[in-house]
C-alpha cells in the first residue's frame, strides 16, 4: 500500500479518537508527500552555460540564454501539468515595511523577456524570482532545478545571494565550462558552499566546443580532489543534448554526457531525498499509532485488570508530570535553546562587527595615504566586495553554529523524553520512539531566502540578502566629490589650498564610509538576527508540539483508565470488544508502515 | 612635437646622470632609462588565466612561437623583442643573464629554465627576427586569478611594482567577460603607474571572442555587441582607452595558415551539407575516422586545435562563398578575427604616442630615483620634471583624457565626447581627432579644426564657466591649434604609424 494511503488511514483514525493535533500533523505529512520538493541549485560564474544546461535537462528553452549576460533573476523549474510560469514581485503593503511577495502568471514564451538581462536590464522590474512548471519526466518526483544568476562572477556581491540560497538546497551543481580549468574564485566558492550544502556535483559544460576537454576535466578532477575527494564530475554538452533531442539520436545523447548526469540526479539526489522523506513519513505514522494506541491500551488494561488500575493511573500521572516538565520554559532543552540563540546572536554580532572594523581600518589607511576623490567609485566597489566577503563569512559561520545548536537541543530533548509506563500490550513490542535527529525540521524552514526558494505561498519575509546587496550597491552611487577633478587637472591652480581641501575630502570620505559601514552592521546584523530568531521559533515549535502530543495522549489515557473503573459488567464486555477492534486497526496500520533503512548522515 | 618631448627627456636624463655621477646604482638605472627611451615601445599583454594572452601575442607577431596549452602555460614573464638572430636569455633576480638553448616543438618555443627555480627568474627575453616586433616589444605575463597564487603574484608585481615605474609602457588587457578581478587589476595598474601622472595607457581586448556564442557562425557579431557594452561600462572606461573583440585563436591560425591545413579546410568545405554538419557537431566527432575523407584524423585534430570549431565553420562558409586560395582565406580570417582593428588601435593609441609614453616612463623613473636617493640638486631636477610634464602637451592630453573618462571634468556629455576626441581619445591623427573620414583633405581638416578651436574658446570665455572648465578648454584649444599648425601650408606628412 502506498504511503499516502496509510497517511489517509491514519488521519481517519486520529479523527475517530478526536485527536485534532495528530490529525494536523498527519495532514502536514500528507501535504509534504503530495508536493515533494527536492531542490537542486545550479551555480557558477557567468557565461558558463548554466541556463543552457537547465534547458537541455528539461528539453525546453525555459531559461533565457544570451551571448551576453542573460539571467538576472533566479528561476525555479519544477514539475507541473500544464506548463506555466509565474514571476514573483514584491508589493509594498505599507503595514510594517516588509514587502509582500506577489505571484503574477506570465506566458511561458514571454518569460525570457521578464527575467533576462536584455528584457529587464539590471532587473529594473524588481522581480525576485521566476517559477516555471513543466510536465517533464525528469522533474517528476519533486525535482526542482534552480537557475541562479551568475552575473557578477563568483567573487562579487552575487555570490552572497547564491550562498544564502544554498542551505535550502538538497544539492548543488557547480558549473564551469571546458575552456579552462577552475580558477581561484571558483574553488573558493566551492569551499564555502560545501560548508552549507554538502551534496555537490561538478558539471563541465561545452565539451562539444573544446577539443581539450578531457585534459581540462582531468585538471579539474585534481582541483576537486584537493578540496574534498569524491565530488563527482560530469562533462556534458548542452548543445549535443539539444541536437540529439531534435534528431532523436541516441548515440549523440550518449555523447552529450547527459545520461550520466540525469542518472546521478535521479539515483543519488532524488533517491536520497526520497529516502529521507519516506523515513520521515514512516516515523510520523509510527508515532501517531503509538499515541492513538496508548489511550486504548490504558483503557483496555483497566477493564481487564481492574485491580491494577490505581497503579497504572499513578504511573500515567507520573509520566504526564514529567512530560509537563518538558513543556516548561525551565526545562533543559528550552534553556539550551534560548541561551544558545542569545549567545549565537551576540557572537554573530561581535564577529560581524569585528570583520567590518577590519575593513574600516583598511579603508582609513587607504584614504590617509592619498586622495579619495578620483578613486571614489573604485573605492566603493572595493568596499562593497570586502563587505560582501565579510557578510558571507559571518553567514556561513552562523549557519554552521545554528545547525550545531539544533542538534544539541534535539539531544537534550530526547534525553529528557518520558519513558512510557509499562502497560500490557496486545500487539508487537514497541515504545514511543525517541525523537530522531530532527528529520522533519526541514532546513527549508529556517530562512526567508529558503522560503523563497521553496516557493512557499504568502510572505517571504525580508528578501534577505538580495535586498541587502542591492541596498549596498545603491549606496555606492552617492558621490560627494564634485571637485575631484581638481586633482587630476591643473595641479598648479589649487596648489595653495590643496592641503586643506585634501584633508577635508579625506575626512568627508571617512565619515561617509563609516556611516555606510554602520549601516552594513545594522542591516546584515538585523537580517542574521531575524534568521536566528526564526531558527529558534522553528525548533521551539517543533519540540513543543511533540511534548503537547505526549501530554494529550497521557491525559487521555488517565481519563480512559479512570472511566473504565466506573463501567458496568455488561458494558465492559462490549467496550473491551470495541477497544480490541480499535486497537487492531491501529496495530494494523502500524504493521504496514515500511521499515526504512537508517538515515545516512547528511553531513560528510 | 613628440620629438621635442623625447629631447627634453634626454636632457633630463643627462642632467640626472651628472647629478648622480658618484652613485653607480643610480647611474645604472638612469642608463637603463636612457636605453629604453631609444628602444621600441614595451607593451605588456595581461589578463586572467587562460584569457588567451600567448595566443594573441603569436597572432600579433604573426608566428606561432609563444608556447600555449590547454592548461596554464605561461608561468614566467616573457619578453618578445626584435633581434636578428633567435635567442633566448634568462634574466635572474641575482647574477648575470644567461643564454638558453633555442628549442622549438611544432614551431613553438620550448622555454626550459635550465634548472633555475621559477621564483628566481626575473624574466625571459626572446629575441626573434619577426617584422611585427620591430616597433613593439611584447611582454607575455602569467595569468591573474590562477589557482597557483604565486604565478598570479608574479604578474602583479611585474606590472604594478610597489616603488618603481612599471617595466611596461602600455598594456593590452585581455578579458573574456568583465570580472571584478579584471577591474581591480586595471585599477592597481593605473594606481601605481598611470595614477602618478594621471593618464590612461591600457587597451582592453575581449578575447576568445569566437567562443562568445558557443561557436556559432555569428559569434563575432555578438562579441562586438558585448564589447560595445563594455566600452560604455563606467568602470572600464576610466581604465582603458578602448575595448575591442578579438578571436585570438582564429587570428593566430590565420596569420600562420599552412598548405596542408588549407587543403583539409577546403576538403571539409566541399563535403555535402549533411556530411559536413555531422562532422562539425562536436570537437569529438570532428576527429573521428571518416570513410573517404582524405584529411586524416591526426591532421583534423591539428586543424581543430589551431582554428577551433568556430574557425573551421567560418572557413567552410568562406570557402563555399568563392574563396579558392590560401592567401585570401588567411586574409579574410584575419580580418574577421578582429586582429586588424586591434593592430590599428595599437598603432593609433600606442605607437603614435610611443615617444610620449616612453618619455613619461623616463620622467617617472627619475622621480622615483629622487624619492629613493635624495640629492641636494633634487630641487633643480624636480623643476625640470615639472617643466617637461607641463610643457609636453601630449602628456597633458593623456591626463585630460583620463579626467574626461573618469567623468571628473564638469562638462555636458556632448562637449565631453567632443573634448575626448580632440585630445586624441579615438586616435591621434588629425582626421580622427576631428571625427572626419579617412583621407580628408587638408582644407577640410583646417576648417574643422578652426571651427573646433572657436567652439572651445567660446566655452572658455563664457563667464559662467568655472576654473576647471576653463582649464579643460585651454587644453582642448591647444590641441586644436596643434592640428591647425600641423596642417598649415608646407607641412611635413603627418606621422602615421601603419598597422603592422
Amino acid at each position: 500500500m502506498r504511503l499516502a494511503d496509510l497517511v489517509t488511514q491514519g488521519i481517519a483514525l486520529a479523527d475517530e479518537a478526536g485527536r485534532s493535533d495528530l490529525r494536523k500533523r498527519l495532514e502536514q505529512t500528507r501535504e509534504r508527500l503530495g508536493e515533494p520538493s527536492i531542490r537542486v541549485i545550479v551555480v557558477g560564474e557567468f557565461k558558463q552555460g548554466k541556463s543552457r544546461l537547465i534547458n537541455a535537462l528539461v528539453g525546453l528553452p525555459v531559461c533565457p540564454v544570451d551571448d551576453d549576460i542573460a539571467t538576472s533573476v533566479p528561476t525555479l523549474v519544477s514539475y507541473g501539468d500544464p506548463a506555466g510560469a509565474v514571476v514573483v514581485v514584491p508589493v509594498e503593503d505599507g503595514t510594517d515595511g516588509e514587502p509582500v511577495l506577489e505571484r503574477r502568471p506570465v506566458e511561458l514564451e514571454r518569460l525570457a523577456d521578464e527575467v533576462s538581462e536584455r528584457g529587464n536590464p539590471g532587473n529594473q522590474r524588481g522581480i525576485v524570482a521566476a517559477e516555471v512548471t513543466l510536465p517533464r519526466k525528469i522533474l517528476s518526483g519533486g525535482l526542482t532545478i534552480v537557475d541562479s544568476p551568475g552575473v557578477g562572477g563568483l567573487d562579487s556581491a552575487h555570490s552572497l545571494t547564491t550562498l544564502s540560497a544554498l542551505p535550502s538546497a538538497d544539492a548543488m551543481l557547480l558549473v564551469s565550462d571546458a575552456s579552462q580549468e577552475y580558477t581561484e574564485p571558483e574553488i573558493q566558492f566551492l569551499k564555502q558552499a560545501l560548508r552549507v550544502c554538502p551534496t555537490v556535483a561538478a558539471v563541465l559544460t561545452k565539451t562539444d566546443l573544446y577539443p581539450a576537454w578531457r585534459q581540462i576535466a582531468e585538471l579539474d578532477r585534481g582541483h576537486l580532489d584537493r578540496v574534498l575527494p569524491g565530488i563527482p564530475l560530469f562533462p556534458v554538452s548542452s548543445e549535443l543534448r539539444t541536437q540529439a533531442a531534435r534528431l532523436n539520436d541516441k548515440e549523440l545523447n550518449e555523447e552529450s554526457g547527459f545520461p550520466a548526469l540525469v542518472s546521478y540526479l535521479r539515483t543519488q539526489v532524488l533517491a536520497q531525498a526520497e529516502a529521507v522523506q519516506r523515513r520521515a513519513v514512516a516515523h510520523d505514522l509510527v508515532s501517531v499509532t503509538e499515541h492513538l494506541g496508548l489511550a486504548l491500551q490504558a483503557e483496555l488494561s483497566a477493564l481487564l485488570n481492574p485491580e491494577r488500575t490505581p497503579q497504572v493511573v499513578a504511573e500515567l500521572e507520573a509520566a504526564k508530570e514529567r512530560t509537563d516538565e518538558l513543556r516548561r520554559r525551565t526545562s533543559r532543552w528550552q534553556l539550551t535553546l534560548n541561551d544558545g540563540i542569545s549567545d549565537l546572536i551576540a557572537d554573530m554580532e561581535h564577529d560581524l562587527r569585528d570583520r567590518v572594523r577590519n575593513i574600516q581600518r583598511d579603508v582609513d589607511e587607504a584614504i590617509d595615504s592619498g586622495d579619495p576623490g578620483p578613486v571614489w567609485d573604485q573605492l566603493m566597489e572595493w568596499l562593497e566586495q570586502r563587505v560582501t566577503a565579510a557578510a558571507s563569512d559571518t553567514f556561513v559561520w552562523t549557519d554552521e553554529r545554528a545547525r550545531w545548536l539544533s542538534e544539541q537541543v534535539a539531544e537534550h530533548f530526547s534525553e529528557a523524553e518520558v519513558a512510557l509506563p509499562a502497560l500490557p500490550r496486545s500487539g508487537p513490542e514497541s515504545g514511543l520512539e525517541a525523537v530522531p535527529a530532527l528529520p522533519e525540521l526541514d532546513p527549508g524552514h529556517l530562512g526567508p531566502m529558503q522560503k523563497l526558494l521553496i516557493g512557499a505561498k504568502g510572505s517571504y519575509g525580508g528578501v534577505l540578502m538580495v535586498g541587502l546587496v542591492t541596498t549596498l550597491v545603491g549606496m555606492s552611487l552617492i558621490n560627494p566629490f564634485s571637485l575631484a577633478a581638481g586633482v587630476l587637472i591643473g595641479r598648479k591652480a589649487y596648489r595653495d589650498d590643496k592641503d586643506a581641501r585634501l584633508r577635508k575630502r579625506q575626512s568627508e570620505a571617512k565619515s561617509l564610509i563609516h556611516k555606510q559601514l554602520d549601516e552594513v552592521i545594522f542591516q546584515v546584523g538585523k537580517q542574521l538576527r531575524d534568521r536566528l530568531r526564526l531558527v529558534q521559533r522553528s525548533i521551539r515549535d517543533h519540540f513543543t508540539a511533540i511534548a503537547d502530543e505526549h501530554h494529550r495522549s497521557l491525559t487521555a489515557s488517565v481519563l480512559a483508565s479512570q472511566k473504565a473503573a466506573s463501567l458496568y459488567a455488561a458494558e465492559r464486555e462490549k467496550r473491551v470488544r470495541e477497544l480490541r477492534a480499535e486497537l487492531k486497526k491501529v496495530e494494523g496500520l502500524r504493521s504496514q508502515v515500511p521499515v526504512e533503512p537508517p538515515a545516512l548522515a547528511r553531513t560528510a | 612635437m613628440s620629438r621635442a618631448t623625447r629631447l627634453s627627456a634626454d636632457r633630463l636624463l643627462d642632467r640626472a646622470l651628472q647629478v648622480y655621477a658618484g652613485d653607480p646604482v643610480a647611474v645604472a638605472r638612469l642608463e637603463g632609462h636612457r636605453r629604453r627611451l631609444h628602444e621600441p615601445l614595451r607593451v605588456a599583454v595581461a589578463g586572467m588565466v587562460k584569457a588567451g594572452k600567448s595566443t594573441l601575442i603569436n597572432a600579433i607577431i604573426g608566428e606561432e612561437i609563444a608556447p600555449t596549452d590547454a592548461g596554464e602555460s605561461t608561468r614566467v614573464v616573457t619578453w618578445y623583442r626584435y633581434g636578428l638572430n633567435p635567442r633566448v636569455t634568462l634574466i635572474a633576480r641575482e647574477g648575470e643573464p644567461r643564454g638558453l638553448p633555442v628549442r622549438r616543438r611544432e614551431g613553438r618555443l620550448v622555454l626550459d629554465l635550465a634548472g633555475v627555480p621559477v621564483e628566481e627568474v626575473r624574466h625571459l627575453i626572446v629575441d626573434w627576427p619577426a617584422a611585427g616586433l620591430r616597433n613593439l616589444t611584447l611582454i607575455d605575463t602569467p595569468g591573474i586569478g590562477s589557482l597557483s597564487q604565486e604565478v598570479s603574484a608574479r604578474s602583479v608585481t611585474f606590472l604594478t611594482p610597489e616603488d618603481a615605474p612599471s617595466e611596461a609602457d602600455a598594456i593590452v588587457y585581455l578579458l573574456r567577460h568583465l570580472h571584478a578581478t579584471d577591474l581591480r587589476f586595471l585599477e592597481s595598474f593605473r594606481d601605481v603607474e598611470a595614477g602618478r601622472s594621471g593618464t590612461v595607457n591600457a587597451i582592453a581586448v575581449l578575447s576568445r571572442a569566437d567562443e562568445v556564442g558557443s561557436g556559432r557562425i555569428d559569434a563575432l557579431v555578438s562579441a562586438r555587441t558585448v564589447a560595445e557594452r563594455y566600452r560604455h561600462d563606467e568602470g572600464l572606461r576610466s581604465l582603458a582607452l578602448d575595448v575591442v573583440p578579438v578571436a585570438g585563436l582564429l587570428a593566430q591560425g590565420a596569420r600562420t595558415l599552412r598548405q596542408a591545413e588549407y587543403a583539409a579546410l577546403a576538403e571539409i568545405a566541399a563535403l555535402d551539407r549533411d556530411e559536413r554538419e555531422r562532422l562539425l557537431v562536436s570537437a569529438d566527432r570532428f576527429v573521428r575516422p571518416v570513410e573517404g575523407l582524405r584529411a586524416a584524423p591526426e591532421l583534423r585534430r591539428a586543424v581543430l586545435e589551431r582554428f577551433g570549431l568556430f574557425g573551421i565553420r567560418l572557413a567552410s562558409v568562406l570557402l563555399r562563398n568563392g574563396i579558392t586560395e590560401p592567401t585570401p582565406l588567411a586574409r579574410e580570417l584575419a580580418r574577421r578575427s578582429g586582429l586588424d582593428p586591434l593592430l590599428r588601435i595599437l598603432a593609433d593609441q600606442f605607437s603614435a604616442r610611443a615617444e610620449q609614453l616612453k618619455a613619461r616612463t623616463a620622467v617617472l623613473g627619475v622621480e622615483a630615483l629622487l624619492r629613493e636617493r635624495p640629492v641636494p640638486e633634487a630641487g633643480e631636477l624636480t623643476a625640470e620634471i615639472e617643466r617637461i610634464t607641463s610643457s609636453a602637451h601630449e602628456l597633458t592630453e593623456l591626463r585630460l583624457l583620463a579626467a574626461l573618462r573618469t567623468g571628473a571634468a564638469p562638462l555636458p556629455d556632448e562637449a565631453r565626447a567632443d573634448a575626448e576626441r580632440l585630445v586624441g581619445g579615438s586616435g591621434v591623427v588629425p582626421y580622427q581627432r576631428l571625427g572626419l573620414r579617412e583621407g580628408a583633405s587638408e582644407q577640410e581638416i583646417t576648417e574643422a579644426a578652426t571651427a573646433a578651436l572657436a567652439r572651445w574658446r567660446r566655452r572658455a570665455e563664457n563667464p559662467l564657466s568655472d576654473r576647471l572648465t576653463v582649464e579643460v578648454c585651454r587644453i582642448v584649444s591647444r590641441s586644436c591649434e596643434a592640428i591647425i599648425a600641423s596642417s598649415a601650408p608646407a607641412p611635413g606628412p603627418a606621422l602615421v604609424v601603419a598597422a603592422d
